[in-house]
């Protein structure tokens, strides 16, 4: 890979990592929010790296000159000076010590994520994804359970509704309006669908997936960030681990993604 | 100190010339210059068909998985070839040498436990390592810190410990079977290892300051030079990773859950395929709720290790020679002793 293209390539890289940790959300789709300040630096400094490499260039140039004259380059006195100065493809021929100048063409992979943040970012991780990965498994909540809040419908994240569900043995949510968000991903068969939420830990690679099965409507669109307003769909006892986490639709209006749709909390709307 | 250096590559230059290597080695590019011009080519074609299959649902959850891994792991790739560059352009040549006890074999296990102060994921200790041995750290105590480096850090111990709660035998079987893994693996390759699997300029040792260059260009350069050397492979283990992470579905898993001997390895296999980051396999192991403890706990020791990504990286930078046959022999060592020491604290 020639001087250029290295630091095009540098330079590319850090304006990608900046555009979508810095001025955009579009980091949030693929990484932890904690990652943000992590994402800026390495922006800065990839873009600093890029161009450092892109002056020096220029300078050396003036000094590659003098070298010039002698033969075919082969001559020089110091082996690392004419590796610095002279542009190569076959680096690896030099077994020399460390060489720095040409860098492999494995380098070219880069462009594709430097490529695809600036121009072409794909989506959060949706329906499709979703359909084919098991429930996470909700945690046993041993401290036992608050009375809820008394707002009517209420706002709860999916995996409290769960937990509600199949561990509160007082049956709090019994009859009791709840509004949940996430988006449709359509059931296997044709009876009902599922509110879904993605959550990682880390990155989009370990995602994990939480599902309320919805009765009442006809399934959406694929993909529909839904707020659903319902009550609990009786099947099996309220309060164990018989109980499915089920909803009765009575009301579901479209939202916008959040920003943080990689998260099971209450929905935080774009700014 | 300087002149001597300069003296031994001179004389390792004249006497590994006449084997002919460089027409070897100008050969080797072509498999994969070829291999890139095709794939070039093949998308060339795709896209000028439209770029409609770009939009299946199938393939866009297989960019957002391969770009997640390489955007969550190009902060911590950073550092380390920062680092890297650094011990190159300003540690003195014999500090780590004067550091580390003068016998290898004491060597790995001190190399091993200092894994504990680099703090980040595995894509960061592979660049370290690599300038330790170029530093005249004996290779074998900077593998057992590239092992160790990844899986006993603070911020690695403190994630098991929250996705483990009230479960304190994992966090340390964790950390006991990854430091006798490492240093297992340094002990092996003292025994068995052979310098010629190494790529050959490794051999070498001459890398580091020379005299009359500045040392901040050769730290940038360095630090340059390994970025974009590592992020090549980087990209390379993340589209391998996210193939497999789609085309599986995860309700496939739970089908292997029933036999103990089974599952240990299915994990352990699981683990090299998903090249999940060492600070977040904590929850992946956490969420496998239907394996043995053991099982996850093979998880844990053998991600940070060994996986798609971690091969292709180690490919890059030691050789392709050595990449298969050390992450091969870390795999059984890390499954066998998570199943030791999880069959004893677990």
């Amino acid at each position: 890979m020639r001087r250029p293209a290295q630091t095009l390539l540098l330079t590319l890289t850090g304006i990608g990592l900046l555009h979508s940790a810095l001025f955009t959300d579009t980091y949030l789709r693929y990484v932890k929010a904690g990652l943000r300040p992590l994402l800026i630096a390495s922006g800065i400094v990839l873009l600093l790296l890029g161009l450092a490499a892109a002056a020096v260039r220029g300078e050396r140039r003036d000094t590659v000159h003098d070298n010039r004259g002698s033969a075919d380059g082969h001559t020089t006195t110091d082996p690392h000076e004419h590796e610095q100065g002279h542009e190569h493809r076959h680096s690896h021929a030099h077994r020399h010590g460390h060489d720095h100048s040409g860098a492999p063409r494995v380098a070219w992979l880069l462009f594709l994520p430097a490529a695809s943040l600036l121009f072409y970012a794909p989506p959060a991780l949706g329906a499709y994804t979703a359909a084919r990965s098991s429930t996470k498994p909700v945690a046993v909540q041993r401290t036992g359970f608050a009375a809820l809040p008394a707002t009517s419908p209420l706002p709860l994240t999916l995996t409290d509704f769960t937990k509600r569900v199949q561990q509160d043995r007082t049956r709090a949510v019994k009859s009791r309006l709840v509004e949940l968000t996430g988006f449709v991903t359509p059931a296997e068969d044709d009876d009902g669908w599922y509110l879904t939420r993605i959550i990682f830990t880390c990155c989009a690679a370990d995602s994990q997936t939480v599902k309320i099965r919805v009765y009442g409507t006809e399934a959406p669109p694929a993909n529909t960030w839904l707020a659903v307003t319902g009550t609990w769909h009786p099947r099996g006892a309220l309060g164990t681990r018989t109980a499915q986490a089920a909803l009765d639709v009575r009301r579901a209006r479209p939202i916008a993604q959040p920003v943080n749709a990689y998260t099971d909390d209450l929905p935080l709307t774009p700014s | 100190m300087e002149k001597t250096d300069e003296m031994v590559g001179v004389v390792e230059c004249a006497a590994v010339a006449p084997v002919g290597s460089p027409s070897v080695r100008r050969i080797r590019p072509w498999p994969l210059g070829a291999a890139l011009a095709l794939a070039a080519g093949a998308a060339a074609v795709l896209l000028l068909g439209g770029t409609h299959w770009l939009n299946q649902p199938a393939v866009q959850a297989w960019r957002t998985v391969c770009l997640a891994i390489t955007v969550q792991a190009l902060p911590f790739l950073l550092l380390g070839t920062a680092l890297s560059g650094a011990i190159n352009a300003f540690v003195p040549a014999d500090l780590f040498t004067r550091i580390l006890p003068k016998r290898a074999a004491l060597a790995v296990p001190v190399a091993g436990v200092a894994g504990a102060v680099l703090p980040g994921c595995e894509c960061a200790s592979v660049p370290v390592a690599n300038s330790l041995i170029g530093r005249g750290v004996t290779p074998a105590a900077a593998f057992a810190f590239l092992l160790s480096a990844p899986a006993i850090n603070p911020v690695v111990l403190t994630a098991t410990a929250v996705a483990f709660p009230g479960n304190p035998a994992m966090v340390a079987a964790r950390l006991v079977a990854s430091l006798a893994t490492a240093a297992a693996m340094g002990w092996l390759w003292l025994w068995l290892g052979k310098e010629k699997w190494l790529r050959p300029f490794l051999r070498h040792r001459d890398s580091g300051h020379r005299h009359g260059h500045s040392r901040w260009n050769e730290f940038r350069q360095g630090f340059q030079h390994d970025f974009l050397h590592a992020g090549g492979f980087l990209v390379l283990g993340a589209m391998a990773a996210a193939t497999f992470n789609v085309a599986v579905p995860r309700s496939v898993l739970d089908t292997f859950s029933g036999s103990p001997w089974l599952s240990v390895l299915f994990l352990a296999g699981l683990a090299v395929l998903l090249a999940v980051c060492s600070e977040a396999d904590a929850f992946v192991a956490a969420s496998l709720t239907g394996f043995s403890p053991t099982a996850r706990l093979a998880f844990m020791v053998v991600g940070p290790m060994v996986d798609l990504k971690l091969i292709a990286l180690q490919a890059g930078t030691f050789g392709r020679a050595f990449a298969w046959r050390f992450s091969t022999a870390t795999t059984v060592v890390a499954v066998a002793a998570s199943v030791l020491i999880g069959g004893a604290l677990l």
